[in-house]
Order: structure tokens, then sequence, then C-alpha cells
């Protein structure tokens, strides 16, 4: 007891990783009762869901199916050396597309062009297109329960 | 022993089929493993909505980047380190929500300080009690738990060393156990 003790008092004192794993490897994996005062497996696993709770997954295949297949249907096998230089193509086309792009929104922001369309239903909010940088983003759209206040968070698409 | 070294075999095949761009071994794979991520995304967000959204992004990255996958390492830690990472980004997304929403100047609802305003469709969801464990201890906790994991395991998915991978499963443990314990003396003493 009086070295369980111990062992917490350094464990609590000293907040290193290795030092900490330590006390754990050598005392309280050991020690019958430190043991008592971590929970079992079982008591954990009554915590979580797990994987046979899930059911199906059909409904979120079918979300992914079209893309997963669309880019797997024909895959490109190329050499070492045609990798390289496709690769540093890819650098160039790219470096131009970020100069192009960077062109084109100083253009943008110059004429103030709305970042969002908004169109007013009778009955509600409706938000057509949220761009990004002149590019479709990721919106969310979120409304309290019991308030008129719509909050809209748009962010870059990945 | 055998029966895992003819699975991973099995596992191989479908991998390498899907490498070829056989849309049955994509869905094989799904079929595998879908249950198992779908499982550890809500036992490490809290909410089916959420979760679903990783495990979409998840199996999206998963096929795309399936060429940088090491045939030595075991696929089902792999996929889990996947899904653990953007389970952590869906976390950290949530919270730069929530910053924004405190900082906006409109009136108090209740329901943003309320957590996820919709916890997604019907289906179980873990225990409370697990909010009180950091994203890291959760995920340790579960992998130990629902999966049989050990220290050096976990390591592999949170891709940290496994004498931190065993820190976050005692302090996890030792959490949850006193929050248990605490629990049961709540519910003796009325």
């Amino acid at each position: 007891m009086a070295s369980c003790r111990t062992v917490e008092f350094f464990y609590a004192a000293i907040p290193l990783r290795p030092f900490r794993d330590l006390l754990i490897r050598t005392h309280s994996e050991r020690c019958e009762h430190c043991r008592a005062r971590l929970a079992s497996r079982e008591e954990a696993k009554s915590l979580f869901v797990g994987t046979r709770d899930m059911g199906s997954v059909d409904d979120l295949w079918g979300r992914i199916a079209d893309r997963t297949i669309g880019e797997r249907a024909a895959p490109v096998r190329l050499e070492a050396g045609h990798r390289a230089g496709l690769r540093w193509a890819t650098a160039a086309v790219m470096a131009l597309v970020v100069a192009a792009a960077g062109f084109w929104l100083l253009d943008r922001v110059e004429r103030a062009v709305p970042v969002a369309e908004f169109a007013a239903a009778d009955d509600g909010f409706r938000l057509e297109y949220v761009h990004v940088g002149g590019a479709p983003a990721q919106t969310f759209v979120f409304q309290p329960l019991g308030s008129d206040t719509v909050y809209v968070w748009a962010q870059r698409a990945p | 022993m055998e029966g895992g070294n003819e699975r991973r075999m099995d596992e191989q095949e479908i991998i390498a089929a899907c490498l070829r761009g056989s849309p049955g071994s994509c869905r094989r794979l799904v079929d595998a493993y879908g249950g198992l991520v779908m499982a550890t995304a809500v036992n490490i967000l809290g909410n089916r909505q959420d979760a679903e959204d990783v495990w979409q992004e998840t199996f999206l990255q998963v096929f795309r980047n399936l060429e940088r996958y090491d045939p030595s390492r075991s696929f089902k830690t792999w996929l889990l380190a996947i899904a653990y990472r953007r389970s952590v980004d869906m976390i950290r997304k949530k919270r730069r929500f929530k910053a924004f929403a405190s900082r906006a100047a409109f009136e108090q609802a209740p329901a943003v300080s309320g957590g996820n305003p919709h916890p997604g469709g019907p289906g179980p969801l873990p225990s409370a009690l697990l909010r009180k464990l950091n994203p890291r201890e959760r995920t340790a906790l579960c992998l130990w738990a629902n999966e049989g994991y050990t220290a050096r395991d976990i390591s592999g998915v949170l891709e940290c060393s496994a004498s931190t991978a065993r820190v976050y499963l005692f302090n996890a443990r030792r959490k949850i156990k006193a929050l248990l314990e605490n629990d049961h003396g709540i519910l003796q003493n009325g």
C-alpha cells in the first residue's frame, strides 16, 4: 500500500510518458491493489458500441460506390521514369493553374463579387451556392431549435 | 494461427484486386471493415451523423491511397489509423465551428451549447461517461476493449510510441473505473 502511494505520487508529479510507462509496467500492472482501480475489459466494453451494433453499411456504400469505382475502374500502371516525368508535368501544370487562379482572384476581389447568393423563400431559408476563393465551398447550415437565426459556416472544400 | 494466415492471404488478394480496379473487391473490403470503421468513429465522436461523414472520408482516402499501403503491416491497423485521423479532424472542425458560433454576436441559442443538434439517425451510441476522456484515451480504450488491441497495436493507430499508448490506456481505464464507481455510489445512495 505504501509503495502504491509512492508510485502514485511520482506518477502525478512527473508527467513524462516514458517514466509513467515504466511505473505502469513495473508496478501498476503487477500490483493487485492498483489493478483493482482500473476498469476491466468487460466494464470498458459495456460503454462502447460494437461492430455488430452497426448493422448494414449498404447505404453508406451507396454514397461512395460511384466515386470509388470511377477512380479505380481504369488503373494506370506507369514505369518509374514515366512517373517522374508525369510528376514534373503535373507540378508545372499546377504552378500555371495556381498563377492563373491568383490573377483571376485578384481581378474578382477588385470587382467585389458577393460570395454567397441567397434566395429568399416564403417559408424558410435557402442557400443556392456558396463559393470560397471562386470554388464551390463546403457549407454547413445550422438553425438552433426555436430560433430564427441561421448560421452558415463555409470553408474551402478539401 | 492458420486461420489468421489464410484470412490475411485472402485480404491481400482482395486488396490486390482493388488495386486492379475490381468494384466487387472494393465492396468486399467495405463489407469486411465497414462496421468496424463505423463503430470506431461512433465511439470516438459520440454521434452517428459525424461518424457517417468520417466513415465516408475514411474509405475514400483508403481507396485513393491503397497503393501506399504496406502489406507487411496490418491492414486493419492502417485503416483504423486513417479513421482515427479523420475523426480527430472532425472534432477540430466542430471545435472551430463552436468557437465561431460563440464569437458571433447573434442571440444565444440553447441548442448550440448542447452539443450536436442533429445526433444522427437511429442506432446505439456510446456511454456519456466517455466524454470525460480525451479522444486519444477514448480511442485507446475502445481498441483495447472492442478489438483486444495491445499498447503496441494501439500505438500503430494513434501513431505514437507504445509507451505513450500504454499511458493513454492506463489513464483511460483509471478514469473510467473512478467514474463507474462514482455512478454506482450515486445510485446506491439515491
